[in-house]
Order: structure tokens, then sequence, then C-alpha cells
């Protein structure tokens, strides 16, 4: 009697709290004016002057938000690990997902490469036309999980490799980072000359920071999709 | 006529949502799950988010669907060995 006595108050008095917040943040959200002088409006329109890249999208996320992308890819980066450090007890490990098809066989070896060849297009073009380093990546990482079903047990990777891929184009990333800091004012600050706008050299440190992202993303990706296509040998 | 498409898409999507989650077969709700985000690119195309639209079609119905469908099949070897 006495505990339900206490909740019951104790609810009261949060939503009370509550209320009153609400009424006096009331105001502030009915002033909010979406229309006029937001904040993509003014990174646009400084994206025009301090980076000559043709995607306002690519521009904000690696340039003025660089920091943030950062963050996204080293989140990226532990869950990886987490999952490596759950799936990669087992020494020998079977691909159960061989999937016998002649037409399938035969035609991964053509387009293995057209895959790889369009994913690393996305990622160098991302400063242009939509895309970028991380769908890039996954685009590559597709290829790879489209040779794991086609080729079976004949394919496999060297994990060493990859993490070592994965370590120096992060690495790398960190390294433009405080050439900014060194070099210009901030960190992931533009060093380089900006070039001409919508054209292939173009947008300063942009589609550098961009193709360290895609071979991040992509090797990592990679290795997800082998733990998660690989088995141990239950026979 | 592009709002028709829109509103048509949008029904579709709620309609796939709906035999998402009621769906009792899990790799057929997958693969369900698959056509949801192909619909959801072609909106997301029509709304001028292109980045979004590729984002949505290499992550969404590409990579998760296909990590989904291998965990299934995963967990289901392993009940047919036992």
């Amino acid at each position: 009697m006495n505990l339900k006595k206490e909740i019951r108050v104790s609810t009261l008095f949060i939503s009370l709290i509550v209320s009153i917040m609400t009424i006096l943040l009331l105001p502030i959200f009915l002033d909010f004016n979406l229309a006029s002088n937001s904040l993509g409006d003014s990174l646009l329109n400084i994206n025009e002057i301090e980076t000559n890249s043709a995607n306002g999208v690519t521009s904000v996320v690696t340039y003025f938000r660089g920091f943030d992308t950062l963050g996204e890819v080293t989140i990226l980066f532990l869950s990886i690990f987490g999952i490596g450090l759950g799936l990669d007890g087992y020494r020998d490990k079977l691909n159960i997902f061989a999937y016998e098809n002649r037409l399938l066989k035969s035609s991964v070896d053509i387009l293995f490469p057209l895959i790889i060849l369009f994913g690393f297009y996305i990622i160098i073009h991302g400063h242009l036309s939509p895309g970028g380093g991380f769908q890039g990546g996954v685009i590559i990482a597709s290829a790879f999980l489209l040779m794991f079903l086609a080729k079976g047990d004949e394919f496999s990777l060297n994990h060493k490799i990859i993490s070592i891929t994965e370590a120096l184009s992060g690495a790398g990333f960190i390294l433009i980072g405080i050439l900014g800091v060194l070099l210009v004012d901030r960190f992931l600050g533009n060093f380089l000359p900006l070039g001409t706008i919508k054209e292939l050299f173009s947008g300063g440190v942009i589609p550098l920071i961009y193709i360290f992202v895609g071979i991040k993303v992509s090797a990592e990706i990679t290795a997800l999709v082998e733990y998660f296509i690989r088995i141990k040998d239950v026979r | 006529m592009i709002g028709l498409i829109v509103l048509a898409i949008f029904i579709t999507l709620i309609i796939l949502a709906v035999l998402i989650i009621e769906n009792d077969d899990l790799p057929h709700s997958v693969i369900l799950f698959m056509g949801f985000g192909l619909g959801s690119v072609i909106l997301y195309f029509i709304f001028s988010a292109p980045d979004v639209a590729l984002t949505e079609a290499v992550i969404g119905t590409g990579i998760s669907g296909v990590v989904f469908l291998v965990t299934l099949l995963q967990i289901r070897s392993k009940e047919i060995k036992r």
C-alpha cells in the first residue's frame, strides 16, 4: 500500500515537471522557422566558396562534419571487431553456402572485376555525383560476397592483408586530419588546391578522405561477410 | 502523375511492412524486407535524395538482406545436424 502510494507520488511529480518544461519550451518550438536561414542553407552557401565540390552532401559529410565521419568509421570498426571476437574462434571453417550453379560459376569471373570497378567509380566520383566512400565500399564487399557464393571453398581471403589494408586506410584518414591541423587551421582542414568545380580533380582534400573511407569500409564489410558466411566444420 | 506514383508506393510499403511483421516464414519475411527496401529506394529518389537512395539500395537491400538470410541458414543447418 505504502509502495503504491510512493510510485504514484513520483509519477505525479515527474509528469508535473514534464508538463512545466513543455509549457516553457513550447514558444521556442513554435518560433522555430525552418524556411529562413537554416543551417543547411548556410552550409550550402559556404560550400560554393570554401570547397569546389559539386556534391553538397559529400562536402558536408567529409569536410564540414569530417570529425563525425571519423566517429562513424570508428563505430563501424568497433562493431566488426566485436563480431570478429564472437565468430573468429574456429580454425577450420567451411563455406556452407557454395551454390552449385553453372551459370553463376561461369559468369562470376566476368562480373567480379566489373563490380569492383563500379565500386571504385562510386568512391572516386563521390564529390561529383551521388555516392561516396560508404556506398562504394559496400559495393566492393558485395563483389566479394558473390565470389563466396559462387566459388565456395576454393576462394578464401587472407585476413592479414585485409586487416593491414584497413589499418593503413584508417591511419591515412587520421594523417590527413593531422596535416590539416599542421598546415591549415583545423582538423581535416583543406591544404590542397581546390581545382575547378565539376572536374575530377576538384574539392581539395574531399576525394582523398572519401577514398580512404571507401577502402576502409570495403575491407570491414568484406571481413564481416566472411565471418557470417563461414561456419565451423561440424562433421 | 508523380503524386499518384508516390501514393501507390506508400500504400505498397505499408502493406509490405504488415506482411513482413505478420509472416511466419522467416526467409520469406527477409525477401519481403528487401522488397520494402527497393520501394523506399524509389521514394528517396523521387524526393530528390539520391545519396540516401544509393545507401539504401546498397546496404538496406543488398548486404543486410544477405546477412539476415545467411544467419537464418546457419541456424537451420545447425538444427538439422543436431
